[in-house]
Order: structure tokens, then sequence, then C-alpha cells
């Protein structure tokens, strides 16, 4: 089994790699946050004097260097244990898990609107090249790409909540009814929201790699041959269209997860990027690295899947 | 990424035009339609759903315990005292209270009968616990610590009686104990007072009329009556504060029907709300100035007359009526007229907005103008940088001062920060030349940790004003122990404290608050207030 083999090797190699850019990863963030101005949100108040300060402090265990903590933190993360959170001394883990899946759900499903809105846009742009479509589809990702995400939420917010009374406004489920059909309606506007960071992307790469291969000489052979149109531009064009594509969704998952710090603070989304957000704000060290560990985990996978996934589309494409 | 005010506010924007186009879709009704919906008395049931904006810290002594804590803490737990309606302390788990002749301790009668939200009876076991091995244990940095200073000790005299020894004369002692101070269990926090996760992150134990059911971090926390609780049965079955942390998504939420009662932080949306079927408005006093400290390590600084030429040339209403949209009133002290008893109105007219008369008393400080209009001494021009923080109304406010500065000649640079960067220069460290905040305070009109000398520099007098006058008229109200005479300490000492600036007073703000027309029984408070009478609201039938 050669080619298993082949994989094995690669996994184990980009796995290897996948690892150290999460360390380094971890301490970047561990002396940065720690060395920016402020300090956690318990002692960066109005109403606490300097001696409480001090106390706080020293209960912290903030009084100790910067490189002895993080050697200390580097060394129970290694054990699974990321620390304790300083804003409510639950485990940094704990708090995170509990966010995770809610966030995996809204950038899973932004990720899906995308990909399953935004290719069939930019083949039909491809197709339909100098046509109105064509514009009006250009002028609907320039739109998208122009308007901030926290202004499209109000507004979504304004339509389908207040105006229409179709869709819930914010929150993960209503208090009263916890059941799918309910989760899925609370889904739907964060969703779209977040999906515009990143749809107009998709849309354009999908249209300029189209036209790129429309051009190709095996599609003037295939469309000589007498195949259906249909058939040209799905079995050879797109086929082949795809590959910037999908490097390029890959690219876009950190601005995606980027994208739900917004998002869920407009939509009252219990998410990882909410978390982060108070985290950054309330200065609590070892949640913002325990965050981004887990950020920069995401990332080296979702990179490690795109290239399991050329492998597929494009077969020239090898691993090693 | 943009910062989050600047983000708010654009939003805010965004917000106030949508609403006035969909207000011409919406079915609204006359302002003002708080028609009287239903006849006769309070009846039971219904849910109340507030909004807040990030997850609380159910423990009043936790240094985590922020503003978002503040609605739920004072639902659930009680005080030995709560503030009365007139903001004067009324009972709470103390039936009656009353003073030493030397003025140096303080007795309880404490209520019998009462029990915890679990079962356990409580007594003045746990008030012993939540001061002497909570409060007053310095290595636990317990939130409002600083304000138990003059306390030595609570000795239990017996189950229902406590009493308070004093390091000093403390007048407000009973006012103090209504502000954030829930007695906590001793039975179930004496391990660990304020890192007990199940209790401040889970359902604690407490024994105000509501106690919480469940907490879903990031989502809700839900209150249920509590069965146990001493005074009248709540008229409501259920609580839900949900976590919201956008303002604007809250004014959606109210103006969609998702939402009971909140506070409006964005005045700019007040008219749109107003006009919405089903939302009522309401203005309440707070407890709460705003003021521009000036650094006195500064010597420019320290000359009253450029303290008061400064306040002349503010124009004050001008920030009230575009900021607070109308909703505050001119401060000249820092006793506001939320505590009736003591405010002294008088004061209200006593530094009008006088570009002229500010001109004469930087003239008479030796600042005159120079070739270019900017004021100079000894060859310096009058320039100086004002750090904003980032929240609430400071920004705006802070451009609108400067603007103001320039038309008399003084230069000001603004410093924009990060507010957590901000406390850490401005209030940590008082590497600050001059910056506006506000102070928000329990009720009553002793000031003491605010203006008193053995404050400045570390605690919380942050102009570092420095006055043996002051410092005698600020001890002195704090042993005057009946109301009158404690009434003519603090009528000289809005006297003296207007005359003499140790901050610039700004004004005093109002709250909004946004509550259903079917919401009955909520107190003329500002909301966090209203919490403490929370066994006291009911809902209208629909």
């Amino acid at each position: 089994m050669v080619v298993g083999e082949e994989v094995t090797r690669f996994l184990v190699q980009r796995l290897a790699l996948g690892a150290l850019v999460v360390v380094f990863a971890s301490a970047l963030t561990f002396f940065f946050v720690n060395l920016a101005p402020g300090g956690p949100a318990s002692v960066m108040r109005f109403d606490v004097t300097a001696e409480q300060r001090e106390a706080l402090i020293k209960a912290m265990g903030l009084d100790r260097p910067v490189p002895q903590r993080y050697v200390e933190w580097l060394g129970a993360a290694l054990h699974g244990d990321l620390g304790s959170s300083l804003l409510t001394n639950e485990p940094v883990a704990t708090r995170i898990g509990d966010r995770l899946p809610n966030t995996l759900a809204l950038a899973g499903s932004a990720l899906l609107i995308s990909i399953v809105a935004g290719i069939p846009m930019g083949v039909v742009q491809a197709l339909r090249r100098g046509r109105a479509i064509d514009h009006v589809f250009s002028l609907i990702s320039a739109v998208g790409l122009a308007v901030p995400v926290f202004w499209l939420g109000i507004v979504l917010i304004l339509v389908f909540a207040v105006s229409l009374h179709v869709l819930p406004s914010a929150g993960v489920t209503s208090a009263a009814s916890d059941t799918l059909a309910d989760r899925l309606a609370h889904l739907v506007l964060p969703a779209v929201a977040l999906a515009t960071t990143i749809l107009p992307t998709v849309v354009r790469f999908t249209r300029s790699s189209t036209i790129e291969a429309l051009h190709e000489d095996y599609i003037r052979t295939a469309t000589s041959k007498g195949l259906a149109p249909w058939t040209v531009v799905t079995r050879h064009a797109l086929r082949n269209a795809l590959i910037p594509v999908v490097s390029a969704i890959g690219a876009l998952v950190p601005r995606l997860l980027g994208g739900t710090v917004v998002t869920e603070a407009v939509f009252g989304w219990p998410g990882m990027g909410r978390l982060a957000l108070e985290a950054a704000q309330g200065r609590d060290y070892p949640l913002v690295t325990g965050l981004t560990v887990v950020v920069a985990a995401i990332a080296v996978c979702a990179s490690l899947v795109v290239d399991l996934a050329y492998t597929r589309i494009d077969p020239r494409v090898r691993l090693s | 990424m943009l910062g989050p005010c600047t983000y708010v506010r654009l939003s805010a924007l965004v917000l106030v035009a949508t609403l006035v186009l969909s207000a011409c879709t919406g079915a609204s009704q006359p302002a003002g339609s708080n028609a009287p919906s239903a006849q006769g008395g309070p009846v039971a049931g219904g849910t109340v759903t507030i909004p807040i904006g990030a997850d609380p810290t159910l423990n009043p002594w936790s240094p985590n315990a922020f503003v978002e804590s503040l609605f739920i803490n004072r639902a659930i737990f009680d005080g030995i005292t709560k503030p009365g309606k007139d903001l004067a302390p009324a009972p709470d788990l103390a039936e009656s209270w009353t003073t030493a002749p030397d003025g140096l301790s303080w007795t309880f009668k404490l209520r019998s009968g009462v029990k915890w939200s679990d079962g356990q009876p409580f007594s003045a076991d746990d008030v012993a616990f939540t001061f002497n091995d909570v409060v007053l244990k310095p290595d636990l940095g317990a939130q409002n610590r600083a304000s138990y200073a003059a306390v030595k000790s609570v000795t239990v005299v017996d189950p229902n009686t406590v009493r308070f020894d004093l390091s000093r004369k403390f007048a407000a002692l009973p006012s103090f104990l209504a502000y954030n101070a829930g007695i906590i269990p001793k039975h179930v926090l004496s391990a660990d007072p304020l890192k007990t996760t199940s209790f401040n992150k889970g359902v604690p134990v407490s024994t105000g009329p509501f106690k919480v059911e469940k907490y879903t971090s990031g989502q809700s926390v839900s209150l249920l009556r509590n069965e146990n609780y001493f005074g009248p049965k709540p008229y409501l079955d259920k609580v839900v504060f949900t976590v919201v942390p956008d303002p604007n998504t809250q004014i959606a939420q109210a103006l969609s029907g998702d939402i009971t009662i909140m506070i409006l932080d964005n005045k700019a949306a007040v008219d749109r709300v107003k006009s919405a079927s089903g939302l009522v408005v309401a203005s309440r006093p707070l407890v709460q100035y705003y003021w521009l400290a000036l650094n006195q390590t500064d010597p420019r600084f320290t000359d009253v007359k450029v303290r008061q030429a400064f306040v002349h040339a503010i124009d004050r209403q001008a920030i009230i009526k575009s900021v607070e949209l109308g909703y505050g009133s001119i401060a000249n002290s820092p006793i506001t007229p939320a505590l009736a008893a003591y405010y002294d109105p008088s004061l209200a007219s006593k530094y009008p907005y006088d570009m002229q008369k500010a001109k004469d008393l930087l003239a008479q400080a030796g600042w005159k103008p120079g070739a270019d209009g900017v004021l100079q001494k000894d060859g310096k021009p009058f320039q100086f940088t004002m750090d904003v923080g980032q929240r609430g109304v400071l920004e705006p406010v802070n451009a609108l001062i400067q603007q103001d500065l320039k038309k008399i000649g003084v230069i000001v640079d603004l410093n924009t920060m990060e507010w957590n960067a901000y406390i850490q220069k401005d209030v940590v460290r008082r590497e600050y030349t001059a910056t506006v905040n506000w102070w928000t305070y329990p009720s009553d009109p002793d000031v003491f940790p605010y203006y008193h000398s053995s404050a400045a520099g570390k605690g919380f007098n942050i102009p570092g004003y420095q006055d043996p006058k002051l410092d005698d008229l600020l001890v002195q109200g704090q042993s005057a122990s009946d109301l009158e005479s404690r009434k003519a300490v603090y009528k000289q000492l809005q006297a003296y404290t207007s005359e003499t600036l140790p901050y610039l007073f700004l004004w005093y703000p109002q709250e909004i608050d946004v509550l259903s027309s079917s919401l009955k029984g909520v107190p003329e408070l500002g909301l966090r207030d209203a919490m403490h009478y929370i066994g006291e609201w009911w809902l209208a039938k629909k």
C-alpha cells in the first residue's frame, strides 16, 4: 500500500508542523496580551483602591514575570490544562468547550451558504460574462464586501424580527421552546450576516477561475467533440476552475472565525467570538491564549483538509 | 476591526434611520400610550424579561461582579438594609438599627425566622461571616471593601443581633449597607467565599424574593419565586435575564416585544421607542454625576480661578441637550437631586455659561491672549491633553468641551483610549492631565472616599485635590448622627465644593427606562435600584 504510506507520512509531517505553529501562536499571544496596556477587568475598574489591586494581582499570580508564567502555562497545556479564566475562575477548556459548538454551527452554516450560493453565482457570471446578470451579481458582491456585518445584522433584525415578525432577533433558542426548528430559526439571520463576509470572495474567485478555464484548449476540444454545454461546464471547466476556489475557501476560514466576533455580539449568539471579545476587553490572559490556540488549531486543520481535497479534485497533485 | 464604540455609534445611526422608516409601516399609537390597561389591583403570574450586556457574576462581593451583575444580585440577595423608595435606608434583613451614644458602633436587630433558599436558617452568623471573613479580609480584595474602611469588625450579639464596631464615626453605614452589600451564606461559602463557581456562575443560595432557576452561560439566567422568602409572595412567576451585548439589538428586542423592561443606554432612540405601541418610556433619577478632573499635580490647575473659568466656559446645558437629549440637569456639587433631603437646588445657577466671565477669571490668574488668540502665561501657551475612555457618552462630551475651551483660547488635545488601558493610565497610575468621567455612589451624601485628602493619589480622589477645610467638613458629615445636623453639614459641603471645585462638576444624568405598558408596580427609581422591589412588580392581563 504505497499510497497509504504516502498519506500517513504526509499527515504525520503536516500535523507535527501544525503543532509547532500552534505552540508558536500561543507564545506570541501570551506575550503580546500580557504586555498590552491595561490588566484584568477586576483590577482595572474605577472603584478599586490601590490596596485591593495589589491583593488581586497577587492572588492571580500576575506579580511574577511573564516568561516564567508562559513556561508554566505551556507545561500545563501540554498535559491538557489550559488554565483558569481570570474572569470566572472556570477552566478555560470548559469555557471554550461550552461555546465552540455554537461557533462551529454558525461558521459552518455561513460557509455552507457561501459555497452553495457563491459557486453557482460565480459560474453563472462567467458563462454570462458582460451580460446583465453578471453586472447584477458583481454589484451584489461589491455591496457584500462593502457593508459591515454589524450594520447588515441590525438591518436584518429590524426587517425580519421587528417589522415582519418572521424570525427571532437574537439568541440561540427561545426560552420557552428549545426544539431543532427553533434553533434553526435562530441560526438563519446570523448565518446570513456572517456569510456576507466571505461570499463575495467565493463568487469572485469562482467567476475568474471559471472564465480562465473556459479559455483552455481542452474546453474547445470537449465542445468540438459535440458534448452538451452543460456537460462541458460541469465535467470539464468547473472541475479545474474549483481548484483555486477550494484553496481560497481554506484561506477564508480564519476570516470567517474573525467575523464571528461582531456577528455573535449583534445577534447575542453565545459563541467563541463573543467570548474572545469579552476576554480581550477584560484582559483574561489565559482565556485569550486558550482561544488563540483553538482557533490556530482550526486554521491548521482547515488548511490540511484543503490540501487533501486537492488530491481528490486534481489527480496531478501528489501528497509530498 | 472597528473599536466597539465606533461600531455602537455607527449602528446607532443605522438604527435611528431604519426606525424612522419602519415607523411608517408599524401600527404606532399616539405617544404616551400607557392608558390604564387593567382596573383594580395587582394580579399574580407572568414572566418579565430583562436584557443584560454580559454574563453576570452572582456574588455581590466578587471583584468580577460588574454592572450587568447588579440587576440579578439585587433581586436575589438581601442586604441588611435596602434603598427606600425615597433612597433613605429601609429595613431588609434588619428590622431596626441604632447607633451607640459615642457613634463608634451600630447595632442591627435582624428579622427572625428568615431562611435561605435551600431551607437553612439565616442568622447573625451569616452577617458576621460576610463582613469578617470576606469584606474585611484584605487578601480577598472583595468588591466595595473600601466603603467599610471604618469598620473594625462585626460582632454577633445574639442570633438576631449584630454590632458593627467602628474605628471612627460613620453615620452613613446604614446607607452603605443598602448598596450592593448582599449577605451571603456561611454554610455554602465558608470554604471559598468569592471563587465558588457553582455559586457565582450557577445556582447561588440566597434570601431574596427570587432565586436562580438556571444559569446558561452566554444566553440567560432565569429566576423563580423563592418559596422561603420572608416577605410577601412576589406576583411574577418568573424573571428571565437574557444576555444581549449589543445595545441596539436590545432596542430591537424591546420593539418586537421580547423584552419587558430595560435601560435605554442609547438615548438617541428615545423618540422611536416612545412612538412604539405597547412600550412606555420613563425618566428616573440616578445617584450619579459627571465631572472633569484636572490633575492637581499640574500647577496650572491649582488656581481656583482657572477651575472656575473652565466651568463658566463649558456649555453644560448644550452637552445635556446633545448627548443626553435633555435627560439631565446641571451639576455644581457632588450631591445629586436624587438625594432630595440633602440636595441644595440654589447652586444650580452658580456658574452660567459665560465666556467673558471665563476670560476675565483667566486674566486674573495671569493668562492673557497671545497674538494667535491662544492664552499664554510666562510665554507658554495654555495647552494640555485630555484622556478619553471609550465608554458611553464620553467621546462626544470631550469633543464638545474641547470646542468650548478653544473659544476662550485654551487648546485641548484629545487622547482617545480603549477603556481598560485608560483605567490603567488615568486611574491606576494617575498619569493624566485632565479627564472626564462619572461617579455613581451609595444613596447617601457621605462622599468622603472621593474627596478626602487621604484618598488622593491611591484612593478615589482622582484629581488629588487636598484641602483641610474640605476634609473637616467630610469628617463632620460622618460624625453628625441625626438627619438635621447631617443636612446642615452637607449643605455647607455643597456650597464649599461648588466654590472650590475639587472636580469640575458637569451634569447629573437621568436614566431612561423602557417598559412594557402591561408592567406595573415598578417604583420610580433607576432600574437597578428598582430591582430591590421586584417582589412588587406585576403584569396586567392583556
